[in-house]
């Protein structure tokens, strides 16, 4: 990994970890109520300051750092996954699965990505595993997308004609002789993903379909401090400071993968959300 | 199409919670509940009900609404434009704006300019739009109060939402026109420009430039289609009345015909708006008037 990638994932895997060791550092609770010190500005004994029900917020966005990077990271995994083996058969093998595979996947690309992540979240209880649900059946299409047509651009090189001559079963071929292949490509997709399955989770939590309160998210916290916007701005600022730098590292990430791997041409990002 | 309709239904009806309920209240006689599903047709089948609803949409109708009882095509009539207008603002900010610090960075001599363009462009990518949406507000409206905070009317109403919206968008026009550009630089018949002396203006305009907008085009009309589709969550916070927030208001209500005729006119739209990008690409590129698109 270059330097930029090395920093960037870094920064996240710190503030993974703080998030995580959060309780022990920190002597407010994030859910822990203090009515007698509602809305205070940042200063000394609250460096990001308290919010309309007197908790902390540095510990409320420690803890709700935990869940956007845990959920986007899953829905990463998970999406790649599934895009894997779904862009592995349909790229090598071609023909009728092929057909429907990806017909499966322009259906999908169709739909605002946005809406249909709502829909999705609408449709089962809300909560930690609906997110990281809604995310993948949006987000596997373009992971399936692409390696498709890196594994259609690969069938044909001679080491697969070689391989195939000395005899491999397909599912060798696939699995010792393709599949690696992929792996540089997918790094790279996953890297670009990541932030804009950040700003994805945080939009879902915004609007109310995330983890539910009084769980601590970024975006249902932004959410809950919109009507004190004038009164107490830092309760927006700091889970918005959050959410960006987290992205801007994935992002950063993703794109340095992407230099040093020099697999992807143009400089699409991996945002889907608006 | 029918894809969309088919799935768009099984997933309206597979929602949970019965938009009769929450109607009339949980607490109402059977005998009013029972009345209320055979006017909507929701007593019948379900195979029966798409049905119903595919000869609707034949016929050019989208149905109405369950609380409000209005076609929802009238509805949508005056959203859309509500819509187009945010959107249209947002290129009207980005395309220049991304068009121009993409050029800046590619061409620029300076490994700085491109270094703090680059940087500043992953930044705009990386801001959750509900929030700068919210931080703008906040300046420009609370603080300074130039502009009001939020709701819908005259051009007053359109910049904040406008301007944040058009951030991403600006971000991502900025990364595609460097990378292009960058790309194009090298060409052969740039060298061949340069060697006939032609001035560093014609240069970049007609020979870059032009190469260069192509993939751009794509990125402009894949925004523009997605923005139509619902700025769901700008269109939240401002207040602005557009088809996101009416899309977003059906699904809370289990609205139906509301979320169906959302998604269905946004997504034509969306089909729309890249027929019309291939056209733009027809004319950018004579090469595919020859030869024809192969995307």
């Amino acid at each position: 990994m270059g330097l930029t990638a090395k920093a960037t994932a870094g920064v996240i895997a710190l503030l993974f970890v703080l998030s995580l060791i959060a309780p022990l550092i920190i002597p407010y609770g994030a859910d822990m109520i203090d009515l007698d010190s509602i809305k205070e500005p940042p200063g000394w004994e609250h460096p990001f300051g308290t919010d309309n029900k007197g908790r902390d917020i540095l510990a409320r966005v420690l803890a709700g750092g935990k869940i956007s990077i845990g959920i986007s990271v899953a829905a990463v995994i998970i999406s790649l996954g599934i895009g894997l083996v779904v862009g592995l058969v349909s790229g090598y093998f071609g023909g009728v699965p092929d057909m429907i595979l990806m017909s499966v996947v322009d259906l999908i690309l169709a739909f605002p990505s946005l809406i249909l992540a709502i829909g999705i979240s609408l449709l089962l209880p809300p909560g930690l595993y609906t997110v990281i649900i809604a995310i993948t059946l949006v987000g596997w299409t373009s992971f399936a997308r692409l390696i498709r047509g890196y594994v259609l651009s690969i069938r044909e090189s001679s080491y697969v004609e070689a391989a195939r001559s000395i005899g491999c079963s397909n599912t060798r071929i696939l699995l010792v002789h393709i599949l690696p292949q992929c792996i540089p490509l997918s790094l790279v997709m996953a890297g670009m993903k990541l932030g804009g399955y950040i700003l994805t989770e945080a939009a879902l939590s915004f609007l109310g379909l995330g983890v539910q309160p009084p769980t601590a998210t970024w975006g249902s916290m932004i959410s809950s401090s919109r009507a004190f916007l004038n009164t107490a701005p830092w309760m927006v600022l700091a889970p918005g400071i959050c959410i960006a730098v987290t992205a801007l590292c994935f992002n950063l990430m993703g794109d340095s993968l992407k230099d040093r791997y020099d697999v992807m041409k143009t400089g699409a990002s991996g945002q889907d959300a608006v | 199409m029918l894809g969309i309709t088919l799935i768009t239904f099984a997933l309206t009806k597979a929602l949970p919670g019965d938009p009769v309920y929450s109607m009339v209240g949980e607490r109402s006689d059977p005998e009013t509940i029972k009345r209320i599903r055979t006017a909507l047709g929701a007593d019948k089948g379900i195979v029966d009900q798409y049905r119903g609803y595919l000869l609707l949409l034949l016929r050019g109708e989208l149905g109405r609404s369950y609380y409000t009882n209005r076609k929802v095509l009238d509805d949508i009539r005056v959203k859309v434009p509500m819509t187009f207008m945010l959107a249209a603002g947002a290129m009207l900010i980005a395309v220049p704006a991304g068009i121009l610090m993409g050029l800046a960075a590619a061409l620029s001599s300076r490994v700085r300019t491109d270094r703090i363009i680059t940087g500043v462009s992953v930044i705009g990518l990386s801001l959750p739009v509900f929030w700068s949406g919210l931080m703008l507000m906040y300046l420009v409206s609370l603080k300074l109060k130039i502009l009001p905070p939020s709701g819908t009317g005259g051009l007053r109403y359109l910049v904040l939402p406008a301007l944040t919206l058009s951030l991403p968008a600006m971000a991502t026009l900025t990364r595609i026109t460097r990378t292009s550009v960058n790309e194009i630089t090298t060409m052969m018949y740039v060298r061949t420009a340069r060697a006939k002396g032609l001035s560093e203006l014609r240069i970049t305009v007609v020979h870059i430039l032009r190469n260069a907008l192509i993939p751009v085009a794509t990125v402009i009309g894949l925004d523009f289609g997605s923005y139509l589709s619902g700025a769901v969550l700008t269109e939240t916070i401002f207040g602005w009345d557009g088809i996101g927030r009416y899309a977003m208001e059906g699904i809370m209500k289990r609205d139906y015909p509301v979320i169906m005729g959302c998604v269905i006119v946004s997504t034509l739209s969306f089909v729309l708006i890249n027929l019309l990008v291939d056209i733009v690409y027809h004319y950018l590129d004579p090469r595919l008037r020859l030869y024809g698109t192969d995307r």
